[in-house]
């Protein structure tokens, strides 16, 4: 009796309100449908019979063990890279005395907004075997297809992660910690290597982790650059694309699955424990910076040269869609803009805006309610909740868009027992993929863009709340306001940076999205990415470039305007950072 | 169980209430609140006092309803709202870190509660001024609460509050993040505006000397259980237990020898003298009992018929001078208040202890 | 009149029930050719026809899977480009249905399929797309055999599509086999081809054995046909192996002077590119409508629009002075029905042996 009340007592609670207890249930329902079912589908399928004789065919044979390896190998290679330039960008920009800070940061972020296939293409131009760099410079046919090309191409996309997440951490740093091993008459090179590596291990480690959950799932990059250096991501697509062979990209996703689940468990539930971090929030006095000319100059150069790389990718992006043939033809042109604008790149421009200006406050709202929850109503199963909504990210992309392809190309119906067969069934969930799928298809892609950019938002969403004393919420209810109301009112708005950053992460990752969304478009929906993924694939690369010199503009000004309007402070941010 | 249901004047009652918590290592469950019987009056200002972790937090979250009780229930004017969601009591509750909004004003964080009640803008604009007002905030009502210092920030959680006019004003240790000064000034404040308004209040703190200025009746609690209820005096002079003495005011406990028992009185024999004193709980003979003696209570003077101590240590406080003296290997702590115009015992001194027969307390062992 | 009433709100009932697409104010094509073609074509017949006509583009393997995943309930009503092989072997599986066009009796008849199924709307030969400037650099002659691509200089310089995906690179490969079947058969008759004028499996091991050769010069396969051309007009690779007209396309568009087309001269094959009706699909008389167009000289002039180089199908149909005179190139006999029947199961065998092999 006493412990039947004890479970009950939360969900008690919840049920007692009826907007917070239907909220509840709309998560759930949607965390299930949207994420979970469409993976259980595909393991399911991965396990039938023709499933399980093709495991025991791929895990068999040299060729795809090859595969599984170059998989395995290129995850590692681009965590370790990226891991490295993310943390160099961070040291260099907390801890050395260099100049142009904030024009290294905002480089740091540019990849962020950077549209799939871009860089691995201005990577092509600039270091291939007729790239302006190894060939016009150094004069070699250099071979940067493969893991060299993957690993600079994924690293530069991916650095960015590693680089907040050590930026924060070095802040966090209490200074005192470095001053104490000074005081003790360490030198910098024996604090750094005894005291601010092994402080920053769990960093090291979660970066790397991240990063290599993140490079085992792209799509583009192997597409463009992998010359015969073969990916279970690629494999996957091709499966799907170019073989229309659902049981063998099943397989393969599993195959998949296993790595990029066991590395993202390890990295949430085992090394996001063990931090040894400690932000009180009030660093007891300023960071020391290191002016040592050799170790300052030479790590500044050494960014430096990386922000000149990526510079220099982007700028052959922008030029490369302004000339007939970038490095061969280099006649101004601005046909390949014609081409994109009354093609079908306006069609595509505006419905991936459409699907991402949807998906975008769907997302912001959905994280901010999912962390509520999680954060501050004790009940029962909350931790599936969690592990459910960041499964949308853990999971590789191209494994949602199969998982969608499979439970939901045919409308799930409910046919009623007893009633006789002259009773049609009811339509439970329409058919959302495929030909004559509703809407076009565009229904299954929003809900996609939601998913994906669920889990950002609720990371951000959660980790600000539980700096947030509860007891303001509470006092919100004392004073007779209920759930929903304290949740407008009170907690929304305190939450509003990592709101924000949530919008903007969303639709970002909405508009630049590809491997989840490539099995999804219908001739009746048109996506940017997968426009510039079928120029890039026919070698029409000024047309690609095109493309994401629009959508980066699109980004830009998205985000200009949500800083504009959601951004608006209301002086919350400041108040939290005052320590009200 | 009828009788409490008609009986109105009871305000607020928890019967048998009991809260669980699984235990942080997830395996097995920690009882947080035990069993617990408490009627409060209205008007009555009662205060929940205990070291941390014993669970008067607990109790008074569940009054407020932001915690279900395990088993038990809590009736407000004999209705049950055991089940009745926090924003529906009629109850109104200050915090420890006062929990302003910040991203509201002065004048928004009073005028929250009133504006959800859906009072015209008129209404809460007088409610508000006159609170402010009342509570001296008078002008700051636009500022935001980090342009507040710490007592005014105290001040603004606690009219947001007051202005509900609630059947029941909860405190959760409102003054434990005041420094000493200012926790004296809004001690006092609370006090005369508690008294003049008469709102029934439940006051949790760990504080022993708050607890004795503010209540009408203190609840000690310890390990999720009451341990002793009272007023401030019967609390301090006449505590029930060992641990209720110990845990306010300063108390020396030593060995008590029964020698007869005469009546509700027994004959005891402390430090070596005897005494008559009257027993306040089941003596059963044989039973070992201590005596407890409140350092204020205990004299030192150069007299050699008196038993005699070793001064240890002797500290200058100020208002008083603190001994710690040695008897027989067991340590006793001396306050002589006013010490003014003496000159304090040298340590190491040997010097007479005294005290009256009703100094000695007696409690179980 | 009572009875016109009936009919009438019957009629209007099932209007409401019949998804909008099948009122056939509009029609969705499945299109093999370059995307600028896509582009024209359905323009030009929307124009014409007032139907409005979206496309989406897939190379040939690709459309075929996708037919095929979808024939339960097809997306497409008209498939049109892209090499008969896959449009033979989708009339093997009843993905397509019979129409009998009144435009065909202009085409020769090579380019009208069995039953009506399918028909030719252009031809182009496979050649070879090379870059000069990188074939110079490595010391390599422009290729003019299918052997000289074994050549080890050109060690990762050559290109092709996947023959699963892509029309192009099956030309190719049935090209290939169909040389080796020559080889055998003249070596003894018989050892070649099988009664039936199929190739022996001893030919078609031949042409795995040369692939696989082959895999060791390859950079990529990539999944479109035409991917390869830009790749060796930017210098990535040095030869491409493509349709001719797909690389005279490139070198009007930007690469004049880089790339170069030559044809092996052991024979080289020739891709007739199809159109047909999907069965089952959702816009029949839009579809057939479409049709009729791709086989009019009207809708065959749209190539000259886009730089597309094929030979058009029909007769009256402007031909460009750039597409080439398949007189003056060695073409083999390229067996269509045969490389329709045995396509799937050489492209997985391709899949399996050749693909994932890494290059050593």
């Amino acid at each position: 009796m006493l412990t039947q009340r004890r479970f009950g007592a939360g969900f008690r609670r919840i049920l007692q309100d009826p907007v917070l207890a239907i909220s509840l249930l709309l998560v759930v329902l949607f965390i299930f449908i949207a994420i979970v079912l469409p993976i259980l589908a595909m393991i399911g399928v991965s396990l039938s019979e023709e499933g399980r004789a093709l495991f025991g065919h791929y895990l068999g044979e040299r060729a795809y063990q090859d595969i599984i390896v170059n998989t395995l190998t290129m995850g590692l290679s681009v965590a370790t890279v990226g891991t490295v330039i993310g943390f160099l960008f961070a040291y260099v920009q907390v801890k050395v005395k260099a100049p142009f800070k904030r024009f290294m940061h905002l480089i740091a972020l540019v990849p962020i907004i950077s549209p799939p296939f871009a860089v691995a293409t201005a990577i092509i131009l600039l270091f291939g075997r007729n790239g302006m760099i190894s060939k016009g410079i150094f004069g070699v046919r250099y071979d940067i297809y493969g893991l060299t090309g993957l690993t600079l191409a994924l690293s530069l996309s991916l650095f960015t992660i590693a680089y907040l997440n050590f930026k924060g951490m070095l802040q966090a740093l209490d200074p005192s910690l470095e001053e104490a091993a000074t005081n003790l008459g360490a030198s910098k090179w024996h604090i750094f290597r005894t005291v601010t590596v092994p402080m920053l291990l769990p960093g090291f480690a979660a970066s790397f982790l991240l990063l290599f959950v993140e490079a085992i799932a792209d799509l583009g990059n192997p597409l463009v650059l992998g010359g015969n250096y073969e990916v279970l991501a690629t494999r996957v697509y091709i499966s799907i694309i170019g073989l229309h062979d659902n049981v063998a990209a099943a397989v393969f996703s599993v195959i998949l699955l296993v790595p990029s689940l066991t590395v993202f468990i390890i990295q949430r539930y085992w090394v996001g424990r063990t931090s040894v971090v400690s932000v009180t929030g009030k660093p007891a006095g300023t960071p020391q910076q290191i002016t040592h000319p050799v170790v300052r100059w030479g790590l500044t150069g050494l960014v430096l040269g990386i922000c000149a790389l990526i510079i220099s990718i982007y700028a052959v992006m922008f030029v490369g869609s302004v000339t007939r043939v970038f490095g061969v033809n280099n006649t101004f042109t601005l046909e390949h803009f014609d081409f994109v604008i009354n093609g079908y790149g306006s069609d595509a421009m505006v419905d991936t805006t459409t699907f991402a200006i949807i998906a975008t406050p769907l997302a912001g709202v959905l994280g901010m309610l999912i962390a509520f929850l999680i954060v501050r109503k004790a009940f029962a199963g909350r931790n599936i909740i969690d592990f459910g909504t960041m499964l949308g990210i853990a999971v590789p992309g191209t494994i949602i868009g199969i998982g969608y392809l499979l439970v939901f190309n045919n409308p799930i119906t409910l046919t009623l027992p007893f009633v006789g067969d002259n009773v049609p069934a009811i339509t439970l969930i329409p058919k959302l993929t495929g030909g004559r799928a509703v809407l076009g298809g565009a229904l299954a892609i929003v809900i996609v863009y939601v998913i994906r950019s669920v889990p950002a938002a609720l990371r951000s969403g959660a980790a600000l709340l539980s700096q947030i004393d509860p007891a303001i919420e509470e006092a919100s209810i004392s004073l007779g306001a209920n759930n929903a109301v304290t949740f407008r009112k009170i907690t929304l708005p305190l939450i509003r940076p990592a709101f924000l950053a949530g919008l903007i992460y969303a639709f970002a990752r909405s508009m630049t999205t590809i491997s989840a969304i490539v099995f999804l478009t219908t001739p009746q929906t048109r996506i940017m990415t997968q426009q510039i993924l079928n120029e890039t694939e026919q070698g029409r690369y000024g047309n690609a470039f095109a493309y994401c010199v629009i959508l980066i503009a699109i980004v830009l000004v998205a985000i200009g305007i949500l800083y504009l309007t959601v951004g608006s402070t209301t002086g919350a941010e400041r108040s939290l950072e005052g320590g009200a | 169980m009828a009788a409490t249901q008609n009986n109105a004047a009871d305000s607020l009652r928890l019967e048998k209430i009991t809260k669980v918590f699984p235990s942080h290592s997830g395996e097995g469950e920690v009882k947080a609140v035990d069993a617990v019987n408490l009627t409060i009056q209205p008007g009555e200002f009662l205060t929940l006092l205990g070291p941390s972790g014993c669970g008067k937090t607990t109790t008074l979250r569940l009054i407020a309803g932001f915690e279900m009780p395990t088993a038990g229930r809590i009736l407000l004017d004999g209705k049950d709202i055991t089940d009745q969601p926090p924003n529906k009591r009629d109850m109104a509750m200050v915090f420890q870190s006062y929990a302003l909004f910040p991203h509201m004003s002065v004048f928004e964080n009073i005028a929250y509660g009133l504006h959800l009640r859906r009072l015209s803008r008129s209404e809460i604009k007088s409610k508000v001024d006159e609170t402010l007002g009342q509570m001296g905030l008078k002008g700051l009502g636009d500022r935001r609460p980090n342009e507040l210092s710490g007592g005014q920030q105290q001040r603004v959680a606690l009219a947001r509050s007051l202005v509900m006019e609630p059947r029941v004003l909860l405190f959760d240790e409102p003054l434990s993040n005041l420094d000493a000064k200012l926790r004296i000034q809004m001690r006092s404040e609370i006090h005369r505006l508690q008294r003049r308004l008469r709102i029934t209040s439940v006051y949790v703190t760990h504080d022993q000397i708050e607890a004795m200025a503010l209540s009408d009746r203190i609840v000690v609690m310890n390990k999720g259980q009451i341990e002793q209820m009272g007023t401030p005096s019967e609390i301090y002079h006449t505590p029930a237990t060992r641990f209720v003495a110990d845990f306010i005011g300063r108390a020396n406990f030593v060995d008590a020898t029964v020698i007869e028992q005469a009546g509700s009185r027994l004959v005891v024999e402390v430090l070596s003298r005897r005494y008559t004193v009257p027993v306040r709980f089941d003596y059963s003979p044989g039973m070992p009992i201590v005596a407890m003696l409140r350092s204020e209570s205990l004299t030192l003077c150069a007299d050699e018929s008196l038993p005699q101590v070793v001064v240890e240590q002797a500290m200058f406080l100020g208002s008083e001078v603190e001994y710690i003296v040695n008897i027989g290997g067991h340590n006793i702590v001396v306050v002589e208040q006013d010490p003014r115009g003496k000159s304090p015992i040298a340590e190491g001194q040997r010097i007479g202890i005294d005290f009256a027969a009703e100094a000695i307390h007696l409690l179980p062992a | 009149m009572k009875r016109f009433g009936l009919f009438f709100v019957v009629a209007l009932l099932l209007l409401t029930l019949i998804p909008a697409s099948a009122q056939e104010d509009s029609l969705t094509v499945l299109c093999t050719p370059q995307e600028d073609w896509c582009v024209a074509m359905t323009q030009a017949f929307q124009e014409k026809t007032g139907i409005e006509t979206s496309y989406v583009r897939l190379s040939s393997g690709e459309a075929l899977a996708r037919i095929r995943a979808t024939a339960d309930n097809p997306e497409f009503s008209v498939w049109w480009g892209g090499p008969a092989d896959a449009y033979i072997a989708a009339a093997n599986d009843g993905l397509f249905e019979s129409y009998e066009s009144p435009n065909a009796e202009l085409l020769d008849p090579r380019y009208v399929g069995a039953d009506n199924m399918w028909y030719g709307v252009y031809v182009g030969a496979t050649g070879f797309c090379s870059n000069v400037q990188v074939l110079e650099e490595l010391g390599v002659d422009v290729p003019t055999s299918w052997q000289d691509l074994l050549n080890p200089a050109l060690k990762g310089n050559v290109a092709m599509a996947h023959p699963a995906t892509s029309g192009t690179a099956f030309t190719a490969f049935w090209t290939v086999i169909t040389l080796e079947a020559d080889k055998l058969e003249a070596e003894e008759a018989g050892t070649g081809y099988n009664e039936d004028g199929t190739p022996t499996q001893a030919a078609i091991d031949n042409a795995f054995a040369y692939f696989a050769e082959l895999n060791n010069n390859i950079l990529q396969y990539t999944r479109s046909g035409l991917a390869s051309g830009p790749m060796a007009g930017r210098g990535e690779i040095a030869v491409s192996v493509i349709f001719s007209h797909d690389c005279v396309k490139l070198q009007v568009e930007g690469f004049e002077g880089v790339l170069v087309t030559s044809f092996p001269e052991e024979g080289t094959g020739y891709e007739n590119g199809g159109v047909a009706i999907i069965t089952g699909g959702p816009e029949p008389e839009a579809a057939r409508m479409f049709l009729d167009f791709t086989l009019s000289a009207e809708g065959q002039a749209t190539a000259l629009q886009v730089n597309a180089f094929q030979i058009p199908t029909n007769p009256e149909a402007p031909i460009s002075d750039l597409a080439v005179d398949l007189s003056s190139l060695t073409l083999i006999d390229y067996n269509f029905p045969a490389a329709g029947a045995l396509r799937t199961e050489l492209v997985e065998r391709f899949d399996t042996e050749i693909a994932p092999a890494p290059t050593d």
